[in-house]
């Protein structure tokens, strides 16, 4: 495999600082995660961006094991979007420690193709990288995608050639050997900004569906529709084995894992494989979903870890049969039902969240918030005080992980006032970032 | 003419300033360097969200982010908005929470 083969020693942290009353922009984090160093477990370099308001969130290379070292082509950009802002920055990630940014795609150059709502980057063979886009120029539907080309980061303009009945958008995966590519729904992002309504998901706003598409032709070609066993279907993860065609999505509002493949006939199909009760709670007049809103598979292929933000718990399954996930352990730190509301002295504000986890499946990372306005809403001490970035030890060969009480990131203390870690990366590709051709 | 504006923050802390003709609400705050919060510059995401307290005020784009019961209770998109006349306004970052609580609690 092409992503780098050790351990893990620094990570890339978004940190948005919108919706709170700090008066600076978001920045890029780089945490020291190697324990032989004097700096181990703390925040040693801060990129702030050119503006403020971007809300950075999600991330990408400009290239992966897909396309890396093909033609020249090294990991050595990270492509970071605003998901508020529409701005999108291109990144010198080459120094892991002292990233800095080379180029700025401003708002109104991804206005002009009608699109809006960066979210999810991937580079893809033949020299592109391609962003799930959620809404047109306005913040309304439809949504699309934006190609870029890998060499001077240039617009190419609307990656897809035919939408079919695609209109909400949010993350997607794709596996190239087999020409497919399948992408998820959040909501339009006038929807969602301004935070969580539920008369919104009465009103039918929010998304139900994933969508399959032909990576070669560029055209959609079928719509699973989930309905209320998939309610805000964001995260998608297909194994990273290139042969494999099936994978997950984490349907965050049902709190359900679905799992779907391909059929003998060449249709796809879906089916729930994980369904998380809600859960009474003496403070809440209604019953507290998980709210599944991150999950990951192992660069194995072996195991399946998802976070339920609302509850506070991380899950870790054994997905060797892929369509019966066994639930192995799990891990509480902070939510409304953990026991552990502090680690290391430090509040735990919000809940397990975006997850990360090291190639070698021995760490998995995450960070507690969720988005800016969702958090002023379940969590909203992460609004004045910023989140965190936590870690459990996992051991693969018992199916067991356990909180390391000894690390904790806290980014409220980040230099320049609080901030909301979200979304994390390794220097030299990880589980979420990288698909094999 | 230029308007002045009062913001008052709910930690009360209060701040005047002067938006110009042309100006949105936000674009006199940013050149005053005032420090309220926005996100997306064009109504769409709320982060920007005041309370017009008094005053008369024009959104000179759709607000998109509000629904009527917000526009209603005085609720306004400052990124977008231009005054007619001098203003009190509430604004920080919590006023943007004041729109969607907690469904379930």
């Amino acid at each position: 495999m092409r992503t780098e083969s050790e351990r893990e020693k620094t990570a890339f942290v978004m940190a948005p600082r919108v919706g709170m009353d700090v008066d600076k922009p978001d920045f890029i984090g780089v945490v020291d995660v190697d324990p032989d160093s004097d700096t181990y477990g703390e925040l040693i370099d801060t990129v702030e961006m050119p503006n403020k308001g971007d809300e950075l969130h999600h991330f990408g290379w400009n290239t992966c094991s897909s396309s890396c070292h093909a033609e020249g082509l090294t990991r050595d950009h990270l492509i970071v979007p605003g998901q508020r802002s529409s701005r999108i920055h291109i990144v010198d990630a080459s120094d892991p420690r002292n990233p800095a940014i080379e180029d700025v795609i401003e708002p109104e150059e991804v206005f002009e193709h009608d699109l809006s709502a960066p979210h999810t980057v991937h580079c893809v063979p033949e020299g592109k990288i391609v962003i799930s886009m959620l809404g047109n120029a306005d913040g309304e539907l439809p949504g699309g995608f934006l190609q870029l080309d890998q060499d001077d980061f240039s617009i190419d303009g609307h990656w897809e050639h035919d939408p079919g009945d695609m209109e909400m958008n949010y993350d997607y995966w794709y596996q190239p050997r087999h020409g497919v590519m399948i992408s998820s729904e959040w909501a339009a992002p006038e929807t969602y900004y301004p935070g969580f309504d539920l008369d919104d998901v009465e009103d039918g706003k929010y998304g139900d569906s994933i969508h399959i598409w032909d990576w070669e032709t560029k055209e959609h070609q079928q719509t699973l529709s989930f309905g209320e066993e998939g309610l805000i279907p964001l995260e998608v993860r297909m194994p990273h084995n290139p042969e494999e065609t099936e994978g997950y999505v984490g349907a965050a509002l049902s709190s359900n894992i679905l799992r779907f493949w391909e059929a003998d006939d060449g249709r796809w199909e879906w089916e729930k494989v994980i369904d998380i009760d809600s859960r009474e709670h003496s403070d809440w007049d209604m019953p507290v979903p998980g709210l599944v809103t991150d999950l990951l598979l192992s660069l194995d292929d072996q195991y399946l870890f998802f976070s339920n933000w609302l509850h506070g718990d991380v899950r870790m399954y054994d997905i060797s049969d892929t369509g019966n996930p066994r639930l192995v352990d799990q891990c509480w730190a902070g939510g409304n039902f953990a026991d552990r509301q502090t680690v290391d002295d430090h509040a735990v504000r919000g809940a397990p969240q975006m997850l990360q986890l090291s190639r070698d499946g021995r760490r998995l990372y995450w960070t507690s918030s969720l988005f800016s306005s969702w958090d002023n809403e379940f969590y909203p001490e992460i609004g004045e005080q910023g989140s965190l970035m936590l870690k459990a030890d996992v051991y693969p060969e018992e199916g067991r992980l356990e909180l390391d009480e000894d690390f904790v990131v806290d980014f409220g203390d980040a230099p320049g006032g609080p901030a909301r870690a979200h979304e994390i990366r390794w220097p030299g590709g990880d589980c979420t970032s990288d698909v094999w051709q | 003419m230029p308007h002045e504006i009062t913001l008052e923050w709910r930690d009360g802390r209060e701040a005047t300033v002067d938006v110009r003709e042309g100006e949105t609400v936000i674009d006199a705050t940013e050149r005053a360097s005032l420090g309220a919060p926005y996100g997306c510059l064009y109504g769409a995401c709320a982060t920007c969200t005041g309370r017009l307290l008094e005053g008369d005020l024009d959104h000179v784009e759709r607000p998109r982010a509000l629904k009527p019961q917000h526009r209603q209770d005085g609720y306004v998109l400052l990124c977008v908005a231009k005054p007619r006349s001098d203003c009190r306004i509430e604004v920080g970052a919590e006023i943007q929470a004041d729109l969607v609580t907690n469904p379930w609690n």
